[in-house]
C-alpha cells in the first residue's frame, strides 16, 4: 500500500489572475483572459486574440533565479513553483534540504527564445545567433528552473506530452511520493503564446477568430494561450502534520496512446484512458461528479470527447466544463490549469462554468458545460482531462479527502 | 521458449540468474548513428573503437556549417529504411527515432501483437524535439508574403513528442507513450520514466531511448556556446532505443535479456556551466551530486564500487564540464574502471548521448562472454545542474538463441 | 459546373496532391477518390489546399474542402478561385 497523496499549494500564474487568490475568484466569475495579441506582430494575421500573461513580472515572484537568464517559459514554470510553495505554507529551507523535486508539462518549451533565435537567424544567418539564447534552448531548462529557484536537489524532469503534458506531470510526482521516491514534488506545467502556433492552428482552421466557445453549437476553434500551473503535493501525512490546508487528494491517473493520428482525436482510446483512470484511482465512473475538459472548443475535439465521456459515463454523465473558455489553450500548462481548477472545485465547493455558451449544440445534447455561470456544487471526485497531438492522452482523478 | 543453453554460457548468465526486485530487462535494442546502424554494427563498432566521423560538407543546399567533419550521416533517408508511404513528412528526430524504434523492435525475442499492444507503450528523450522543423516552422511566419503560409503537414512536426507519437502509430503501440525533454540527461531520464511505468504496472514493455539530430542550426547553436574547447567531440547525430521489460517477468518467462538496469538516479545541483544562481551559496555543486548519485545508485543495485568494471561517462572533450563529470565518477568509483568516452565515436549527441553510452556498454557485452554478468555505469551531466547515473549489469547476445 | 480543363494545370495538381497523399502521380486519375482509394484525412486536404494556395498565389476558403474530393474536383475549384480561362 503506498502512501497518500495531497495537494497543499496552488500557483497558478494565468491571464486572468497571478496566485491562488486572484485565480479563484475569477474562475469563479467566469472571467475572460483573452486579448489582442501583443508578445508578436500578429498584424497579418485574419485572426489576432490570445490568453496572454501581460502583467507576467517575474522580477517580482522570483527569488532566486535571476530572470535574464531564462526563457519566459522556464520563468512561469519557477515563478509558479515559487507561488505554490508560498501557498502551502511549507518552509522552503526545509524543502531545499528535503527529498524534493519538480516534474514540468510542456508543448513548446522555449518558444519565444526559439522565435528570437528564428528571427536572428532570418536577419544575419546562423553566424549571428546569441549564444545565450542558445543556452535558453533546451526544453529541460523548464523542471531545472523550478529545482533552481527552491533550491531543490532532486528530480527534475520536462515532460514534452504536448497539450496533456501537466496531466503527465502531475501522475509522475504522485507516483514519485506515492512510492516514497520522494517526501514533495512541485507538479504542473508551462507555456508561452508563440507565433508558430498561432499560425498552425489558424492553418489547420483551427483557430477562432474572438471567442473560445467549446461544447456550442456553433463553436469553431482554439484561441492560444499560456502561462505557468503549479501544485505542491506532499503525503497525507507531512501536510497533516504540519497543519496544512489540504485542497484535495491526488487518487491517481491514466495514460494511454491513440497510435491511429497525430491530430485527431480517438473516442475509443480516449474511453479507454479513463477506463485507466479510475481503475488507478480505485473509483467507479459513477464516484465522479465533475470533469474538467479537455474542451478545446474544435469541432472534433468537443464531439469526440463528449462520446468517449457518454461511452464510459452512459446516458447521465456528470457535468463537464471547459477552462479554456476563459483561459484559451494553455498548451501544456493546460491540464495543469484544469488540476487547479478541480482542486479548488473540490476545496471551496463550485464548479468552473464554460463561458461563451450560446446554444446547446444538439449533437451534444447529454452534455451539461455548466454554461456562462459557475454553479455552487460539493464534488468530491474530480476528472481532469489532458489530450494532445501525438494522441497523448493523460488523466488525473483528484478527490476530497475523507 | 527460446531458452537454449549455450555451451559457454557461464552460471550467473544462465536463467539461473534472479533478478533484484524492480530491475529493468533489456531484450533489445537499436541504434541509428554515424558509427553505426543496428545493434550488431554498433557492437563491432564500438569494440574496435572506430570512429563516426564524416565529411557533411555539402549536406545541406541551404545553409553552411561551421565545420568540415561531424559525426553525422549525410547519405541517410528515412525512405531507405521505413518506405516512402507515411514518412515524406517526417523530421530528422522522427526519422532517426522511427528507425531506432524498428531496429530494437527487429532485435528482441518480445513479440508485439493485438494481444499486448495495448501494455506496449514509447519513452523517448529529446532536447527540444526537431529544432530545425521548428525553426523552420516559425521562419515561414516572418518570410511567407501572409505568415499564415505555413504548411499544415508539417505542424505536428514543431511537438517535442512527434518522434513518440509517429512511432506508436507505425508500431500500433496503444500503451503509455511519453516524451522527456532531458537534454544530456534525456537517455537516463526516459529511462527513470520507463522504470515507474513498469513498476507501477502501467506497461509491460517499452521502446525506451533518446534521439537528437543534425542540423545546421545543432551545429551553429553548439558552435556558438563551445568554439573556445578545440578539444571537444564534433558534434553528433543519432538515436539508440531500447526495449525495456520488467525483469522479474522476462525471468519468468525463461527468456534471457541483453542487461538489467538496476538502478537510475538523477538530481539537481549547482550548475557547471554558466552563471551559478544567487541561492547556491552552500549547495553541493554537480560534481558533488554526481557522485551522491552514482552511491545511491549502486546501493539501490546492491553493488559495490569496486564491482564496477566500466563507466560509460558524458565527457565531451569541454573541459570545465568533463572535470566536474570526473571528480564526481572519481569520488564514488576511484579510478579503477574502464572509462568509455562514447562521445569520441559518436560526437556529441545532446539528448541522444546517455543512449548511445548504454548502448556502447551493451556492445561491449554482446560480444564479449567475459564480461557476463557484470556490473556498469552510465553517467550524464548538463550544463544546468542536472545529473544522473544508471547501473547496468550484462551479458552476450550469443548465449540466447535469439530467433530460435 | 464542370469547366474545361487546361492539361497543363491539371498535372501542376496532379504533382501536388501526389506529394502529398505519397504515391505516384500516376496512380491520381481524375476521378479517384483521395480518401477512398489514396488514404487522405483532413490533414492532408488542408496540406493540399494550403499548397495550392502558395502556389497560385490565391485564396480557397476551408469551406471548399468537402468539393475537392478528387483531382477533377480539386481543378475545378481552383480554376473557379483563380480566375483560370480554358
Amino acid at each position: 500500500m503506498g502512501r497518500r497523496v495531497v495537494i497543499t499549494g496552488l500557483g497558478p500564474i494565468s491571464s486572468i489572475g497571478t496566485g491562488v487568490g486572484a485565480f479563484g475568484p475569477a474562475l469563479r466569475a467566469g472571467r475572460s483572459g483573452i486579448s489582442p495579441i501583443s508578445s508578436f506582430d500578429a498584424s497579418g494575421f485574419p485572426h489576432f486574440m490570445a490568453g496572454e500573461v501581460a502583467d507576467f513580472d517575474p522580477k517580482a515572484l522570483l527569488r532566486t533565479v535571476s530572470p535574464a537568464d531564462w526563457g519566459r517559459t522556464s520563468l512561469f514554470a519557477a515563478a509558479a513553483a515559487r507561488l505554490a510553495v508560498e501557498d502551502s505554507g511549507m518552509d522552503p529551507e526545509e524543502l531545499s534540504r528535503s527529498r524534493a523535486g519538480s516534474s514540468i508539462g510542456t508543448t513548446s518549451g522555449e518558444s519565444q527564445v526559439v522565435e528570437r533565435l528564428t528571427a536572428e537567424w532570418v536577419d544575419r544567418g546562423l553566424t549571428g545567433l546569441t549564444p545565450e539564447l542558445v543556452r535558453q534552448v533546451p526544453a529541460s531548462r523548464l523542471a531545472n528552473a523550478v529545482n533552481q529557484e527552491l533550491g531543490l536537489t532532486g528530480e527534475a524532469v520536462t515532460l514534452s506530452t504536448a497539450c496533456s503534458a501537466s496531466n503527465y506531470a502531475l501522475g509522475y510526482a504522485y507516483d514519485q511520493i506515492h512510492t516514497g521516491d520522494a517526501d514533495y514534488m512541485i507538479a504542473g506545467g508551462a507555456d508561452s503564446v508563440c507565433r508558430w502556433a498561432h499560425a498552425g492552428f489558424y492553418r489547420l482552421g483551427a483557430l477562432t477568430k474572438e471567442a473560445c466557445s467549446p461544447f456550442d453549437k456553433d463553436r469553431s476553434g482554439i484561441l492560444t494561450g499560456e502561462g505557468g500551473a503549479a501544485l505542491f503535493l506532499e503525503t497525507l501525512e507531512s501536510a497533516t502534520a504540519r497543519g496544512a490546508h489540504i485542497y484535495a487528494e491526488v487518487l491517481g491517473y491514466g495514460l494511454n496512446c491513440d497510435a491511429n493520428h497525430m491530430v485527431a482525436p480517438d473516442p475509443v482510446s480516449i474511453a479507454e484512458c479513463m477506463r485507466r483512470a479510475h481503475h488507478n484511482a480505485g473509483i467507479e465512473p459513477s464516484d465522479v461528479d465533475y470533469i474538467c475538459a479537455h474542451g478545446t472548443g474544435t469541432p472534433a475535439n468537443d464531439a469526440m470527447e463528449s462520446r468517449a465521456v457518454i461511452e464510459v459515463f452512459g446516458e447521465e454523465p456528470p457535468p463537464m466544463s471547459s477552462i479554456k473558455s476563459m483561459l484559451g489553450h494553455t498548451m501544456g500548462a493546460a491540464s495543469g490549469f484544469g488540476a487547479i481548477a478541480s482542486a479548488l472545485a473540490i476545496d471551496q465547493g463550485w464548479l468552473p462554468p464554460t463561458v461563451n455558451h450560446r446554444t446547446q449544440d444538439p449533437e451534444l445534447a447529454l452534455i451539461d458545460p455548466v454554461p456562462n455561470e459557475s454553479r455552487p456544487a460539493r464534488p468530491r471526485v474530480v476528472q481532469n482531462h489532458g489530450f494532445a497531438f501525438g494522441g497523448n492522452n493523460a488523466i488525473t482523478i483528484l478527490g476530497r479527502v475523507a | 521458449m527460446n531458452a537454449t543453453a549455450l555451451p559457454d554460457a557461464r552460471p550467473e548468465a544462465a536463467a539461473g540468474h534472479l533478478p533484484r526486485d524492480g530491475a529493468l530487462a533489456i531484450t533489445g535494442w537499436g541504434t541509428v548513428c554515424s558509427l553505426a546502424i543496428g545493434a550488431e554494427e554498433f557492437s563491432a563498432a564500438v569494440t574496435e573503437g572506430r570512429s563516426g566521423l564524416r565529411d557533411v560538407t555539402g549536406m545541406f543546399e541551404d545553409e553552411d556549417l561551421p565545420a568540415a567533419e561531424a559525426c553525422a550521416m549525410p547519405d541517410f533517408r528515412v525512405r531507405d529504411h521505413l518506405g516512402r508511404k507515411g514518412t515524406s513528412f517526417f523530421d530528422r528526430s522522427t526519422s532517426l527515432a522511427l528507425v531506432g524504434c524498428s531496429l530494437a523492435l527487429d532485435d528482441t525475442d518480445l513479440a508485439v501483437g493485438d494481444d499486448n499492444r495495448e501494455r506496449v507503450g514509447i519513452v523517448l528523450g529529446t532536447t527540444a524535439g526537431s529544432i530545425r522543423a521548428t525553426g523552420e516552422y516559425s521562419r515561414e511566419t516572418l518570410v511567407q508574403d501572409r505568415p499564415y503560409l505555413v504548411n499544415p503537414m508539417l505542424f505536428p512536426n514543431t511537438v517535442m513528442n512527434c518522434a513518440a507519437g509517429q512511432a506508436a502509430i507505425r508500431h500500433r503501440l496503444k500503451g503509455v507513450n511519453a516524451t522527456v525533454a532531458g537534454g544530456q540527461l534525456a537517455g537516463l531520464s526516459a529511462l527513470r520514466y520507463a522504470r515507474n511505468l513498469i513498476r507501477r504496472d502501467y506497461a509491460d514493455a517499452l521502446l525506451v531511448g533518446s534521439v537528437e539530430e543534425f542540423s545546421p542550426h545543432t551545429a551553429w547553436g553548439t558552435h556558438h556556446l563551445y568554439a573556445a574547447d578545440d578539444g571537444r567531440a564534433p558534434v553528433g547525430e543519432g538515436s539508440a532505443v531500447f526495449v525495456v521489460e520488467d525483469a522479474a517477468a522476462v525471468h519468468r518467462a525463461g527468456r534471457l535479456p541483453d542487461a538489467e538496469v538496476l538502478a537510475v538516479e538523477v538530481g539537481t545541483y549547482a550548475p557547471a556551466d554558466g552563471r551559478p544562481e544567487a541561492g547556491d551559496r552552500g549547495r553541493p555543486g554537480a560534481a558533488e551530486g554526481l557522485a551522491t548519485c552514482i552511491a545511491r545508485a549502486l546501493e539501490r543495485a546492491g553493488a559495490a564500487p569496486s564491482e564496477v568494471w566500466a563507466v560509460a561517462s558524458g565527457e565531451s572533450g569541454v573541459e570545465h564540464r568533463d572535470a566536474v563529470e570526473r571528480r564526481g565518477i572519481e569520488a564514488a568509483l576511484g579510478t579503477a574502471a574502464e572509462r568509455l568516452r562514447v562521445k569520441r565515436s559518436t560526437g556529441e549527441c545532446h539528448s541522444a548521448s546517455g543512449s548511445l553510452q548504454i548502448a556502447a556498454l551493451l556492445g561491449r557485452h554482446r560480444i564479449d562472454p567475459a564480461l557476463d554478468g557484470r556490473l556498469s555505469v552510465v553517467t550524464s551531466c548538463s550544463p544546468d545542474g542536472a545529473v544522473g547515473a544508471a547501473v547496468l549489469r550484462g551479458w552476450h547476445r550469443a548465449r540466447r538463441d535469439h530467433r530460435g | 459546373m464542370s469547366q474545361a480543363v487546361n492539361a497543363d494545370h491539371l498535372d501542376e495538381l496532379r504533382e501536388i496532391v501526389a506529394e502529398v497523399l505519397e504515391v505516384e502521380p500516376e496512380e491520381i486519375t481524375e476521378t479517384s477518390s483521395f480518401v477512398e482509394e489514396h488514404e487522405a484525412d483532413s490533414l492532408r486536404a488542408i496540406e493540399i489546399l494550403a499548397r495550392i494556395e502558395k502556389k497560385y498565389g490565391i485564396d480557397i476558403p476551408q469551406s471548399e474542402l468537402p468539393n475537392m474530393g478528387n483531382l477533377r474536383a480539386v481543378h475545378d475549384v481552383v480554376a473557379q478561385h483563380a480566375g483560370w480561362q480554358a
